[in-house]
C-alpha cells in the first residue's frame, strides 16, 4: 500500500525530478543540436524556385 | 449592498478569485490578493497576444463590486461558452490538443514574464470550434529559479491518460472520470508497460516523476535553483512525447456504420431527406444528436447558427468525427463521448463540481436515431425509462423506431434469448406518450424503420 505525503505542497515532490530531468534533457538536447549542425553540413537546402533566375 | 450572486460551484479552489452567476449572467470576480499578478496579466501585453491568438477566452471589464465582497478587485465579464464539456468525455486527440494548447500557453506566458500556476484540462473548453483556455486567473510572476509549479498536475491531468490510450490501445475516458483529479503518477507508472522506460521522455516525466512523487523534497535548506533554459527544456520534451502519441487505429464496429449503411439501398439518403425537411420546419437553435455515430446527421443540423453535440458512446467514431471538424474548420458541432446507458454523472466537492450530462444538456431538439433498440434490446432498458431520459433532455424529439424485424434487431439477437416481447411499436408509442405528443410520423420506405417527431407535454 502506498503511503501519500498528504501534508507536504503537491508540487514540491516534482521539483527535484524537474531538475534532474531539466539537467538530462540539456545534455540530450546539447547533443542533438550537434547531430542536428553536422547533418546539415552534409545535406544541401533544397533549391528556392528564385535561386537560380532565367538567363 | 448588491448581493444576489452565485458562486459557481467548481470555483473554491483559487484563493485569487471565482466564477459566479448574477441574473443569469456570468462574471469573474478578481481577489484583492491576486491584484499584482493579474495587472502584470494585463500590463505585459499576454493577455492581448493570448486573445489575438484566440488562444484564451476574451473578457470584458466590468465596473462596479458585483458582489459586494471585501476581497473585490475587479470584475471581469468572459464571452460566453455554448457548451461546457468535460475531459472524460473527449476524444483522444481533442485531450492530445488540449495538452498541447496548455504547453502552447505556459510558453507565450513565459516570453512575458508570466507562468501558468496550474494545468488542467478543465480549464479548456469547446468555443467556436476550437479549444481555448478559459481561466484568466491561472497566469502569476514568473520567477526564473522556480521549477514550474504545475509541473506534476500536467503530468497527471494530460499525459498519463494520454500514454495509458497510446500504449494501452484502450479507451481510458472512464479512468479520467475516477481520477478527475489526474491519474497518480505511481499508478500510471505502473500500469505502463515496461517498454516505456526505454522512452527518455517518458521515463523521465512518468516514471522518474512518480517515484519522487512521493518523497518529501521540502526540506529546509535545499535550495534548488532552476533557470528559464531549463524550463524551455522541459516544455519542448513535453511536446515532443505529446506530438508523437496517436491513437491506435482500431476499426469499432461503429466507426464505419454509415459507408456500411449507405448501401443499404437509398435507406441513408431517404432519412436524410425526411429530417432535412424536418428540420426546415421547426424551430431549434440548439441540437443534441445523441448516438451521433461520426455525425451524418449531426452535420445535417449545424446549419447557420444552431449549436449541434454530437455525443455517441464509441471514443473511435468522435475521434473520427474531431478529426474531421478540425480539417472542416466546422464551428457548430462539439463532439462527446457519451454513454447514454450512462451518461456523466455529477462529481467533485458536493456533487456538484462537475454537473451531469442530463443537468448541463438542455437542448431544443434531440435527434436519437437508430438507438432505441440498442437501449432496449442491447442495454434491457424499458422504453418507459428512455422515454422519461429523453424528455429531460428536450422539448423536441426525432426518434427513429426500429423494429424486431429489422435486419439489425434480428443480428442483435442472435445470440440472446428473445426477452423483450414488450418491444413493439405499439409499447413504443404509448411509453413516449406520457411525455411528448406525436408532431409527425413518416415511414422510410426503403426499410421497415419509421422516424417520429414529438414534442414535449407542456405542464
Amino acid at each position: 500500500m502506498v503511503h501519500y505525503l498528504l501534508y507536504i505542497d503537491p508540487g514540491s515532490g516534482s521539483y527535484l525530478v524537474q531538475i534532474i530531468a531539466a539537467a538530462v534533457l540539456g545534455i540530450t538536447f546539447f547533443f542533438r543540436n550537434i547531430k542536428l549542425f553536422i547533418k546539415s553540413l552534409f545535406t544541401r537546402s533544397p533549391k528556392k524556385p528564385n535561386d537560380n533566375p532565367p538567363a | 449592498m448588491p448581493v444576489n450572486f452565485i458562486q459557481h460551484p467548481s470555483s473554491y479552489r483559487d484563493p485569487s478569485g471565482f466564477i459566479f452567476t448574477k441574473e443569469e449572467v456570468i462574471y469573474r470576480q478578481v481577489n484583492k490578493s491576486f491584484k499584482e499578478d493579474f495587472d502584470l496579466f494585463i500590463n505585459s501585453g499576454c493577455y492581448d497576444k493570448l486573445v489575438k491568438k484566440k488562444l484564451l477566452l476574451p473578457h470584458e471589464h466590468i465596473n462596479g463590486n458585483l458582489t459586494g465582497d471585501n476581497a473585490w478587485y475587479m470584475t471581469l465579464k468572459p464571452e460566453k461558452l455554448a457548451y461546457i464539456s468535460y475531459p472524460y468525455e473527449w476524444c483522444f486527440d481533442m485531450l492530445k490538443d488540449a495538452a498541447l494548447l496548455t504547453l502552447s500557453i505556459l510558453k507565450e506566458a513565459l516570453a512575458s514574464g508570466l507562468v501558468l500556476k496550474d494545468a488542467t484540462p478543465y480549464n479548456i473548453q469547446w468555443h467556436k470550434g476550437k479549444l481555448i483556455f478559459i481561466d484568466t486567473l491561472s497566469f502569476e510572476k514568473y520567477e526564473e529559479t522556480k521549477p514550474w509549479v504545475a509541473y506534476r498536475q500536467f503530468c497527471e491531468n494530460f499525459l498519463s491518460p494520454l500514454l495509458l490510450a497510446h500504449y494501452s490501445k484502450m479507451p481510458v475516458q472512464e479512468l479520467l472520470l475516477a481520477y478527475s483529479e489526474g491519474i497518480p503518477l505511481p499508478l500510471t507508472s505502473s500500469l505502463l508497460p515496461w517498454r516505456s522506460k526505454f522512452s527518455l521522455h517518458v521515463y523521465l516525466h512518468i516514471h522518474l516523476n512518480a517515484k519522487y512523487s512521493l518523497k518529501d523534497n521540502s526540506a529546509p535548506g535545499k535550495q534548488q535553483s532552476f533557470s528559464k533554459q531549463k524550463m524551455q527544456h522541459l516544455i519542448t520534451s513535453l511536446e515532443v512525447l505529446i506530438t508523437k502519441l496517436k491513437l491506435p487505429v482500431n476499426k469499432t464496429a461503429w466507426s464505419h456504420y454509415y459507408d456500411e449503411a449507405s448501401q443499404r439501398s437509398g435507406y441513408l439518403e431517404e432519412k436524410q431527406h425526411i429530417i432535412q425537411r424536418w428540420l426546415q420546419e421547426i424551430k431549434a437553435p440548439t441540437v443534441a444528436d445523441l448516438g451521433a455515430n461520426t455525425g451524418e446527421f449531426a452535420y445535417l443540423a449545424a446549419t447557420g447558427d444552431r449549436q449541434v453535440i454530437a455525443a455517441d458512446f464509441d471514443p473511435a467514431c468522435i475521434n473520427r468525427l474531431y478529426n474531421e471538424i478540425k480539417l472542416k474548420g466546422e464551428k457548430n458541432i462539439i463532439p462527446l463521448i457519451i454513454d447514454l446507458s450512462k451518461p456523466s454523472p455529477d462529481i467533485g466537492m458536493n456533487n456538484e463540481e462537475r454537473e451531469s450530462f442530463t443537468g448541463r444538456t438542455q437542448a431544443d431538439l434531440v435527434l436519437a436515431l437508430a438507438v432505441i433498440h440498442h437501449l432496449a434490446i442491447g442495454k434491457n432498458i424499458p422504453l418507459e425509462k428512455s422515454a422519461a431520459f429523453f424528455s429531460r433532455l428536450c422539448r423536441q424529439l426525432i426518434i427513429e423506431f426500429v423494429p424486431k424485424e429489422d435486419e439489425k434487431v434480428k443480428l442483435m439477437l442472435t445470440n440472446k434469448k428473445d426477452i423483450y416481447t414488450s418491444y413493439t411499436e405499439e409499447n413504443f408509442i404509448t411509453a413516449f406518450s406520457r411525455y411528448f405528443t406525436i408532431e409527425k410520423k413518416e415511414k422510410i420506405i426503403s426499410s421497415r424503420r419509421t422516424l417520429y417527431l414529438l414534442k414535449i407535454n407542456e405542464g
